[in-house]
């Protein structure tokens, strides 16, 4: 699997949109941190009274964790992005029959675009823990690992939005239809999850029954469901309203989610005409 | 031991049955020619033995045990279009080509300057021309040395001068002892470098040999034409009023102040010459036309193109 990783870096190394992308991943997860950061310190914090919704800074250790994975996760759709464009451009350049005429089997391709998302998932991440330490420690805090589960859940997102990236490449194969459908799916299992979410609340205040937020059973939303705001106060306040986050439900079904689109595309990939 | 063994090969998409039943084998060391017209399935064929394509049924088999993408990696392929990535230079989609063959770069130097290619190695693919990218392509399949190579329409694109280039490669790989299946539509250029022919039309083989077994058998039982002698002499109203009494000829035409016999195939050159001269007619044009792949191409897909 190395030597086909290898073949990948070579086929993007010098590629000018995934320079670009990664960069402007890099320097939006940092900007938009220090954006949080400066209005918590010089505006909330000048306002009296703030500090009984938001006591303690969210840049200390622990909940530098928590505040970083959630903020840094707003940036998930730039690798995503870079992986549409990576992978359309193999079926707008027939470059994906090429490297199967050239000698790859259709399983290996599949899968070092697989490995791919993974890294790129990996790699998003590292740049969230290296954000996450420069600002813990610049708060002044002294470090603490209570927390760092978000980091996971973070992990869990980024791989899962870039699954389904390459998903979406492989049942659409051009460029600008898969960029749109990633974007309009995005944006629709949002609403849909909204609306499950006040559905949930409902049979909560109806029933009695608690059923957990529904709306985090949803594909993109199950992994997006474990990274919480570190502004919970409010939640925290309400939750008597809420439906419950039942934690260990929405990983199952966001792993549940990641499993279903790898064998999804495995299958589609291996039995049509490339 | 076949090179490549096609059995009942058929793939239809939607309602058109663009392959139906194919089977055939290709000898080693041949240059095997798979002509048919446009649309007629040559390439969906050969996508199929490349696994880019999946057959609605029947199978095929590449010689030796290897697994089948390993096998392709021994085999140089141009299908279609050449496929390249157009923001990497020509040495870097190289060296990609190279690395899934599971070669070294080494002989990387070498194709690009068969192809003349050399002097722009660095230039960006997207900065070709047709004719270019269809070198390049060719330089990639050259790409280690493979025993086998696999052509669809390898003069696609290409100027005069290099389609000859093309040509008098393809005979020189097979010389090598090398084994080159080329599709195309051109029958000029199946007739001039291949050994053995298949001719396949909306899917369905119609005839496959040697050339000279394809050209040779006769075709629907009305057509029987196997020569074709162009004459012309300055008395040209004598030559017409002799002509019907020379032995073999089976009709005439004139046309452009030359007549166009089509005689049986025992007929020379030679008998004409004589006949002529002792009926006191003097030829000023004789000509020989020996019976073309392109008669008997049309004699066997019909002359009207695929709808």
């Amino acid at each position: 699997m190395l030597e086909l990783l290898k073949i990948e870096w070579l086929k993007m190394k010098k590629y000018i949109a995934f320079i670009l992308l990664s960069s402007f991943y890099a320097i939006g997860v940092v900007v938009l941190n220090y954006i949080v950061y400066v209005i918590k310190t010089q505006v909330v914090d000048k306002v009296q009274g703030s500090q009984l919704l938001f006591s303690g800074s969210p840049f200390d250790f622990d909940m530098v964790w928590k505040t970083v994975s959630y903020y840094s996760s707003f940036f998930l759709m730039l690798p995503a992005l870079l992986l549409v464009i990576l992978m359309t451009n193999e079926y707008s350049f027939k470059t994906h029959r090429q490297n199967i005429i050239d000698g790859w089997s259709r399983l290996q391709f599949l899968k070092v675009k697989l490995w791919l998302a993974v890294l790129f998932a990996l790699a998003s991440t590292i740049v969230v823990i290296i954000t996450a330490l420069v600002f813990g420690f610049a708060s002044g805090s002294s470090f603490a690992v209570n927390g760092i589960e978000n980091i996971a859940y973070f992990l869990l997102k980024a791989i899962t939005y870039n699954m389904v990236a390459i998903l979406v490449c492989i049942l659409t194969k051009r460029s600008g239809v898969a960029i749109a459908v990633f974007f309009i799916y995005t944006i629709l299992e949002n609403g849909i999850s909204f609306l499950l979410f006040f559905l949930a609340m409902q049979i909560k205040k109806d029933s009695g029954t608690d059923v957990g937020n529904l709306g985090n059973y949803l594909p993109m939303n199950a992994s997006d469901g474990l990274l919480t705001s570190p502004f919970e106060k409010f939640s925290d306040m309400a939750a008597q309203f809420l439906p419950t986050n039942y934690n260990w439900l929405v990983l199952a079904f966001a792993l549940g989610y990641i499993v279903l689109f790898y064998t999804w595309s495995k299958r589609k990939f291996s039995n049509t005409d490339l | 031991m076949p090179v490549l063994s096609i059995d009942n090969l058929s793939k239809n998409y939607n309602q058109v049955r663009a392959l139906n039943n194919v089977s055939f084998s290709v000898p080693a060391k041949t240059v095997f020619g798979i002509l048919g017209p446009n649309g007629s399935g040559k390439t969906t064929l050969l996508g199929i033995v490349m696994d880019i394509l999946k057959a609605s049924g029947g199978s095929y088999k590449w010689e030796g045990d290897q697994l089948p993408n390993e096998r392709r990696k021994t085999i140089g392929t141009l299908l279609e279009t050449p496929n390249f990535y157009h923001y990497l230079n020509a040495e870097d989609n190289l060296v990609i080509a190279a690395k899934i063959k599971g070669r070294g770069e080494d002989d990387i130097e070498r194709v690009l300057k068969l192809v003349n290619l050399y002097e722009r190695r660095r230039s960006k693919f997207s900065t070709f021309s047709l004719g270019m990218k269809q070198r390049l392509a060719i330089a990639s399949a050259l790409l280690g040395d493979p025993d086998v190579l696999v052509f669809d329409e390898p003069t696609n694109g290409l100027d005069p001068a290099g389609i000859a280039e093309i040509r008098d490669l393809i005979r020189e790989l097979n010389r090598q002892g090398k084994t080159i299946i080329m599709a195309s539509h051109i029958l000029d250029e199946v007739e001039k470098v291949c050994t053995h022919v298949a001719i396949i039309q909306k899917g369905v083989l119609k005839t496959i040999g040697s050339v000279a077994e394809v050209m040779n058998t006769s075709g629907s039982s009305t057509v029987t034409a196997v020569v074709e002698i162009e004459v012309a002499a300055a008395d040209m109203a004598g030559l017409k009023n002799i002509l019907p009494g020379l032995a073999g000829v089976q009709s005439s035409n004139e046309a452009e102040g030359i007549i166009k016999l089509t005689c049986d195939e025992s007929v020379t050159a030679e008998q004409v010459n004589r006949f002529c001269f002792e009926k006191g007619i003097v030829l000023n044009r004789l000509s020989v036309k020996r019976k073309s792949l392109e008669t008997r191409f049309l004699e066997i897909t019909g002359k009207q193109s695929d709808k």
